[in-house]
């Protein structure tokens, strides 16, 4: 069983990934896809962030971006284009739908 | 546009390796430096690199020799004429890539694309040095660049579909995995990972925790291949900490670098290359 501040640091280090990933994709800079395929092929990540937000859940993310954001860690507010699929039903690969198409 | 012959300016490790790729997919490629001993090590690196793969019978002494061939080691400009794309990979000095694109867009045909290797600099202020705005992109591959599958393919504001479509194939060629990325500090792969790596230091900070035991619970929870400790001792923490602060500067707070980056960094601790980083290499 991971210690407690291990698994945080787990959250923590997917979460910040996966933001940045999400600000790339808002700001048109490249697709969900391409961004997906670039950490794969340039920097070994085993899953691309939005193929592992997808399967994590997009409710479940949003979830832990508000309780960190709570906590007092602004770095961590969640990006309307979350929002906005979760308000939607968008939630990744238990609904078909999330930032990849499945 | 079908590339027929390609130029790679600046002889360091980057463009010895990118040399070889294109040599090894069977492109005739001229390696272009103006230290005639940068033009040496780039030749012994590449020759190592061939006889790696003759020692693991992937190759025949034939066949290395076929594909050396394809390679002209020069300090001469002539050596470039018929160049069809050309690839800057320079130091990470924006003065000193001015200057090889001016050079380039005087002695390339008009037709011929100029793109950058960097990882950091602009590409569109890059391509008003020019005459040809529109044949001018990034092509920014990732070391070491004869392992790496990714070419991020920047489009600057002046650079054509035409353009970015001829360096997207050329990627496909030498098998390469290009993905399109519109210029932003840091493109894609660069801001994800300082992203990142910033917020690890900030957790570090916190909770007074040693690098290799973060390091640890990130690579056996298999999230990345290295930890980003390990990674930017392997980058250098001088490069982390300029690029942290490009990020810094134009994009805001949560690429601010750490106060331990920048001390180690202003005690001369620069990671692998200097035997001390986050970790000790002595």
């Amino acid at each position: 069983m991971a210690q407690e501040w291990e698994s945080e640091l787990l959250t923590r280090f997917q979460l910040a990934t996966f933001l940045e990933a999400v600000r790339l994709h808002d700001e048109g800079i490249a697709s969900a896809e391409d961004i997906d395929i670039a950490m794969r092929a340039g920097a070994g990540l085993p899953k691309g962030p939005f193929a592992w937000a997808d399967k994590a859940g997009l409710d479940m993310i949003l979830g832990q971006l508000q309780e960190l954001t709570q906590a007092g860690n602004p770095n961590f507010a969640p990006p309307e284009s979350l929002v906005d699929k979760v308000a939607r039903g968008q939630l990744g690969d238990k609904s078909k739908r999330g930032y990849l198409s499945h | 546009m079908y590339i027929k012959k390609v130029a790679v300016v600046g002889a360091g490790t980057m463009g010895a390796d990118i040399c070889y790729t294109i040599a090894m997919a069977g492109i005739p490629v001229v390696i272009r430096d103006v230290s005639n001993e940068q033009l040496d090590h780039a030749r012994q690196h590449i020759q190592e690199l061939f006889q790696g793969r003759v020692a693991r019978n992937k190759m025949s002494p034939a066949d290395v020799e076929d594909r050396m061939n394809f390679i002209t080691f020069s300090g001469d400009l002539d050596d470039l004429d018929g160049v069809t794309l050309a690839i800057e990979a320079v130091t990470e000095k924006m003065a000193v890539k001015e200057a090889v694109f001016r050079e380039l867009d005087q002695v390339l045909s008009p037709l011929s694309v100029i793109v950058s290797n960097t990882s950091a600099l602009s590409i569109s202020h890059l391509a008003t040095v020019t005459s040809r705005p529109t044949r001018v992109a990034g092509m920014h591959f990732f070391y070491p660049a004869h392992m790496m599958k990714l070419v991020e393919v920047i489009a600057g504001d002046q650079t054509s579909s035409e353009t970015v479509e001829a360096v997207m194939r050329l990627a496909e060629e030498i098998r390469k995995i290009p993905v399109k990325v519109k210029e932003c500090p840091g493109f894609v792969v660069n801001r994800i990972l300082m992203s990142s790596m910033a917020e690890v230091l900030r957790y570090k900070e916190e909770h007074q925790l040693e690098a290799a035991s973060i390091d640890q619970v990130i690579t056996q929870n298999k999230l990345a291949p290295m930890g980003p400790f390990m990674l930017a001792d392997a980058l250098g923490l001088d490069v982390a900490l300029e690029v942290a602060n490009t990020l810094y500067q134009s994009l805001g707070d949560r690429f601010k670098p750490s106060r331990e980056l920048e001390q180690l960094v202003a005690e001369g601790h620069l990671g692998m290359k200097t035997g001390q980083g986050f970790y000790s290499y002595r």
